[in-house]
């Protein structure tokens, strides 16, 4: 079973959750400012590393709560899960 | 109390369809609850305004620990850091949401009266943990899920809050309506071994 962090119930196994992609995309602030490649890359581009990668999770059968993890893709080990709000700190658990 | 304003559970097909429970072994005792106020609350709890408004109708504090419900007259389940679930019997609980948004008015906060999409069931007996975990990955045994614990979860797949009400390990059940026939009917077949009764 893969169990993954939630900084609010703790350990709970994988299926309690859904992925919610790359972490980090913010929306831009003037759509109408940006040429088609720019939007595109906004829309559809994520960065796929081989290795720590950053991204959101949902604990949809849980709190439902929005959280980051720090995921190495190639082990699978979870450094890291923090809040929101903690993101800009390291000191996530 | 007009039959219009009773909390019926909807289950009274299901309970028809039950064979005669097996007396040698009624291991599980479960009961489908009618009159059953739910109501959501949202709100942050480090607002002592809050807080005190909350204490003042429901007369007990909202429980802030992650997956704890604090039993008193309700039964108050953490469901988020700003949610929670307050589940009454009482008989003036029908108004409890009315109450709660008079109190709450000028207070950022959220109350929703949600009795009418979920069932409650109560679940006791000894080996009510051996059941729960054979489709849910939330350990019950009593060593680590005390009373006051509460989690909620997937129990064969469906989305469920189940809490730990009492020391003789009495659960409380919490699913969607639209489940509810699934879950009882899946604890029926998961329970045979061990003997179950509805009422």
């Amino acid at each position: 079973m893969f169990l993954i962090q939630c900084p609010w119930c703790g350990n709970r196994a994988e299926t309690e959750y859904r992925y919610g992609g790359e972490a980090g995309i913010s929306r831009p602030k003037d759509p109408d400012a940006l040429s088609d490649a720019e939007w595109s890359d906004y829309l559809f581009y994520r960065s796929n590393p081989r290795g720590a990668h950053k991204e959101l999770w949902n604990h949809a059968q849980g709190c439902r709560r929005w959280f980051e993890v720090e995921r190495d893709t190639v082990s699978y080990k979870i450094a890291r899960s923090y809040k929101l709000a903690d993101r800009n700190s390291e000191s996530g658990s | 109390m007009s039959d219009s304003s009773r909390r019926l559970h909807g289950l009274e097909f299901f309970l028809r369809s039950q064979q005669r429970p097996d007396t040698k072994a009624s291991g599980i005792h479960a009961r489908i609850l009618d009159d059953v106020t739910h109501v959501n609350l949202r709100g942050n709890s480090n607002d002592a305004e809050f807080n005190r408004g909350v204490e003042k109708v429901l007369g007990q504090a909202l429980p802030v620990e992650p997956n704890t419900v604090s039993i008193r007259e309700s039964h108050i389940y953490w469901l988020g850091p700003d949610e929670w679930l307050v589940v009454s019997k009482a008989a003036d609980s029908p108004g409890l949401a009315t109450r709660l948004e008079n109190t709450l008015r000028n207070i950022h906060s959220s109350v929703n009266d949600i009795s009418g999409g979920q069932v409650t069931f109560t679940l006791s007996g000894e080996n009510v943990e051996r059941v729960l975990n054979k489709a849910c990955t939330i350990d019950f045994d009593a060593g680590t899920f005390k009373p006051g614990h509460c989690a909620q979860s997937g129990l064969a797949k469906a989305s469920v809050l189940i809490g730990c009400i009492e020391q003789s390990r009495t659960f409380e059940l919490i699913v969607r309506r639209s489940f509810a026939d699934y879950v009882a009917r899946w604890l029926r077949h998961a329970a045979r071994h061990h003997g179950i009764e509805f009422r």
